[in-house]
């Protein structure tokens, strides 16, 4: 088989949105003890009837709007029929015909757009415990603290070519509700990953928790169907889980058809009408998304398309951009410390910006120091790898410490002026036109002031000494 | 009917001297043990302790005079169907798959009453789940006042055969999805008033089919019934689908009336004769004409059987044994298996056949021909309903097609025989119209009801044409 392996790949990714109070009743959604955040509605107690959140409706609106997907003004919810210890009702309450949100675009870094079939509300089921892991305890714990917790689903079409494109849908759309402020905090989103290769039938990999997870299902999948294919062997349609332990994906049940659900309309809840004006507030209150904010870079500071989409990659990254540049501190070095000096650290260390506490001050003062040309580029690339992996002092505190400041003009003055005195050859060779002897003279004043120079700065005061 | 006899009169004097309340009470107590004696099974669940504590609170807001003193029920002892949550008191919707389920909560009903000085005296025997036209398909089932050897009606038998059976002034709170308050009422001489469908919250209530429940009340004439019906109606933010509106007694006024032919054709000559005899009288008040409604005549019953099936076969899901209500050996099995083994043993042969019907109706490559057709039947029997209110205040037609049957007969039918009992209750039903039932006279000494159905939010005109009968 020479021929290159088609791939096709469609992703639902649940999230949870961040309200205060669950999807259909009032418990808080931020209980940590088991059992201590439930009612008779997320309980499913005979009598009990769901009440919607709006808020919920609002968040959810906002990922539609922040997916460029048409939101139906007029939606309702169903119930999915199928018997699950973990549902209160052995139903779930979900969004069927109509969506809140459909016919959505996701652009990618690469310029791809992938296409958005729909964005739903429903509510969580509740969390089943196994004391002593899957398969090998001899009972199971249910939490209903995760029953009716508000989830989005988000769908895709099956538009994706490969597990890593999959991973940068996954981190586009992530940084995008991230800017929306809808996630609830410290959740990760679940995905179910959909693959086929050449034409053929499609599996899916339930519940897969993260999306480096999800990468490496896709991958191990994607190998095992070739396998298959290749021992001339045909895919049936079917549903498998991913074991994060092994890195492997096992068949799980021969898929159902979607209708043996038995979808009716939930008769509990009525239809949602959304009217214009809501819809207008929300989109007037739209907070800056990262396309948007990265054209803002380049416009309002020149800078590159490159260090603008690095900027904005990540929520908390631009977020420390602005608050440096709210701090007075230079645009152009401030974006240089992150975009060069700090993501480079991380992915040396296979960091995550979020695993990292880093404090907008104690960059402001680096990015100060390096435009009083009091710290050599070496140097402030050194104090943020101590910054990150080191004893992760401050950087200003770390060049202080170790002397790696250039304290004062005067000092670089000096220096400069003993090198030109006692280098006569290269002195009259720069002004005779030769430009290396001046590299060669701030070669040595470097070596001189131990490195703390900058040498644009050397440069620039070598050439106003000899002119 | 007579001043002296209305809850109205009785919550007055009581105001006055609370030995009323008290000696009612007893009086109401004494009747249920006698029943129970009999075996007349009227009362599904009664925690005299309860009770008396309920009395001793109320005599405490009569020293007081605080708000329940003020309270337009003060001191009424209120039955209950089984189906609505009370708090603490055994619901289980005549189900044995739900004995020990115990609310943490009260139905919003339960609480507007208990607001109001009512006292929460027992919860009343139904079918289970309401899935039944004869209180039969229960373990407990009520005897007809008239016949013991006959059907109360149902499915809120208990209800409408204790508010026939008591000497003593009670109210009885039922639900109807399908005729369940009408039928009973009917069957058993009393005044059944079904409001529109969201007038009443359904917060509490177990569900049979959600888009087709009401509550409503059951008494012995349209003055308590209304006025049960002013306490319970009104907005509920707990139940999405409830109205802004509330039911304020009043009366309206009544000037054209037409009778729904396709039912009265279907109905035995007994049943005809003692109606169109009571017609003819109103003849002197209405201008009384006849319609016919070809759609609901004709699709009605299948429609609401499969809309209501589907709606039921989703909302029994939950009772597998698992967190309330029945529990059984778990051990060493899949939950499968165990669910399935709890609801194989605990639901009737009725409830597995409704559950088996609705789960098929909404069924991959089942669900456009039945359960979605089914809702667009729905719109257009609305619509049809609704262009006849245009030219009529009121259409009339007798409540059940027969007269209450004995239980021997009722285990003859066959179950598309006994869900065509259904026909002139399910069309109002189904449209979510307000209806009631009242006595129409007597056949063989048993009694035969008038069913009028009034437009959305129209019940004053139903109060109204039920004190015109009544009088």
């Amino acid at each position: 088989m020479s021929e290159e392996t088609k791939v096709i790949i469609g992703l639902e990714i649940h999230a949870y949105l961040g309200t205060e109070s669950k999807l259909f009743c009032s418990c808080p959604t931020n209980a940590t003890m088991p059992n201590t955040a439930c009612c008779p509605i997320c309980l499913g107690h005979p009598g009990s009837k769901p009440v919607l959140n709006e808020k919920a409706v609002e968040l959810g609106t906002k990922v539609g709007l922040a997916l460029n997907c048409t939101i139906n003004q007029d939606f309702f919810f169903s119930r999915k029929t199928y018997f699950y210890p973990d549902m209160a009702m052995n139903y779930q309450i979900t969004q069927y015909e109509v969506p809140l949100a459909q016919k959505g675009i996701v652009v990618l870094p690469s310029g791809k757009k992938v296409r958005i079939r729909r964005a739903h509300l429903e509510w969580d089921p509740a969390a089943l415990v196994h004391p002593n892991g899957m398969g090998k305890s001899s009972y199971v714990l249910i939490d209903y603290n995760r029953s009716g917790l508000p989830l989005i689903e988000i769908v895709t079409e099956p538009d994706l070519v490969s597990p890593a494109e999959a991973r940068e849908f996954m981190n586009t759309l992530e940084n995008i509700l991230n800017y929306l402020h809808v996630l609830r905090p410290d959740t990760t989103l679940k995905v179910d990953c959909n693959i086929s290769i050449n034409g053929g039938n499609r599996t899916e990999i339930k519940n897969v928790s993260g999306y480096a997870a999800a990468e490496k299902a896709l991958s191990f999948e994607l190998a095992r169907q070739k396998q298959e294919l290749k021992n001339r062997k045909t895919i049936e349609q079917h549903t498998r889980a991913f074991n994060a332990d092994t890195g492997m994906t096992v068949e799980l049940r021969k898929k159902e058809t979607e209708d043996d659900y038995g979808y009716i309309f939930d008769p509990d809840l009525v239809k949602v009408s959304l009217s214009k004006d809501y819809l207008e507030k929300i989109k007037s209150r739209m907070p800056e998304l990262p396309e948007q904010k990265a054209q803002r870079l380049i416009k309002e500071f020149g800078f590159s398309n490159y260090d603008a989409r690095v900027l904005c990659s990540d929520f908390n990254l631009g977020k420390l951009f602005d608050e440096m540049v709210s701090r007075k501190a230079n645009a152009l070095l401030s974006a240089r410390i992150l975009t060069r000096e700090l993501l480079a650290v991380l992915n040396h260390d296979a960091l995550s910006f979020n695993d990292v506490i880093v404090k907008p001050d104690d960059l402001v003062e680096l990015v100060v120091l390096i435009e009083q040309g009091k710290v050599s580029d070496k140097n402030a690339k050194q104090s943020m790898i101590n910054y990150i992996s080191g004893d992760k002092s401050a950087p200003s505190a770390y060049l202080q410490k170790n002397n790696l400041l250039i304290s004062a003009r005067i000092n670089l003055d000096e220096v400069i002026a003993k090198v030109i005195a006692s280098n006569g050859k290269a002195v009259s060779d720069y002004k005779a036109g030769n430009e290396k002897s001046l590299n060669f003279l701030a070669g040595l004043v470097m070596r001189e002031t131990k490195g703390t120079a900058s040498p644009q700065k050397v440069q620039e005061v070598l050439k106003q000494k000899l002119s | 009917m007579k001043r002296e006899e209305t809850i109205a009169f009785f919550v007055e004097q009581a105001k006055k001297d609370f030995s009323i309340v008290e000696k009612n009470l007893a009086g109401i107590i004494q009747e249920i043990k006698l029943c129970e004696e009999k075996k007349l099974n009227y009362i599904e669940e009664f925690d005299e302790q309860d009770v008396s504590k309920q009395l001793a609170e109320l005599k405490k807001s009569f020293q007081a005079k605080d708000s329940k003193y003020f309270g337009k029920l003060f001191g009424v002892p209120v039955t209950v169907k089984d189906a609505i949550c009370v708090k603490g008191i055994e619901s289980k919707a005549g189900s044995k798959i739900l004995q020990g389920y115990k609310p943490l909560f009260d139905a919003t009903v339960i609480e507007r009453a208990r607001a109001e000085g009512a006292i929460i005296l027992a919860k009343t025997t139904q079918d289970e789940f309401g899935f039944g036209t004869f209180a039969t398909n229960t373990e407990k089932v009520p005897k007809n006042p008239f016949d013991n050897e006959r059907s109360c009606g149902g499915s809120s038998g208990g209800a409408a055969g204790f508010t026939a059976f008591t000497k003593n002034y009670h109210l009885a709170i039922g639900e109807s999805t399908g005729g369940s308050i009408a039928c009973p009422a009917s069957f058993c001489g009393a005044i059944g008033l079904t409001p529109t469908y969201g007038l009443v919250s359904r917060y509490g209530l177990i569900d049979y089919a959600n888009s087709l429940d009401k509550i409503g009340s059951v008494a012995k004439n349209p003055e308590d019934a209304a006025l049960l019906l002013e306490v319970i109606s009104g907005h509920d933010e707990k139940d999405s689908t409830s109205l802004a509106q509330r039911f304020v007694k009043d009366d309206a006024t009544i000037k054209r009336i037409a009778i729904v032919k396709d039912f009265f054709d279907n109905c035995d000559e007994e049943v005809k004769k003692v109606v169109q005899k009571k017609i003819k009288e109103l003849k002197k008040f209405y201008e009384v004409e006849e319609i016919s409604l070809p759609l609901n005549a004709k699709y009605a019953l299948s429609a609401y059987y499969i809309i209501a099936t589907s709606e039921a076969s989703t909302n029994l899901a939950k009772l597998s044994g698992l967190r309330y209500g029945v529990q059984g050996n778990v051990e060493g099995k899949h939950f499968d298996e165990y669910f399935s083994e709890i609801r194989s043993k605990e639901f009737s042969a009725e409830a597995k056949r409704r559950i088996i019907l609705g789960t098929f109706a909404r069924m991959s490559g089942y669900r456009d021909a039945y359960y979605l057709k089914a809702m667009r039947v729905r719109t257009k029997l609305i619509n049809e309903f609704n262009s006849a209110f245009k030219r009529y205040d009121l259409l009339l037609n007798p409540t059940m097609p027969v007269l209450a049957p004995k239980f021997e007969e009722i285990e003859k039918l066959s179950p598309m025989q006994n869900y065509a009992m259904d026909l002139c209750t399910v069309p109002a039903n189904l449209a979510g119209l307000p209806h009631i039932s009242v006595n129409a006279g007597f056949s063989r000494g048993l009694p035969v009801g008038l069913m009028a159905i009034a437009p959305h939010l129209q019940e004053k005109r139903l109060y109204s044409f039920a004190k015109v009968i009544e009088a």
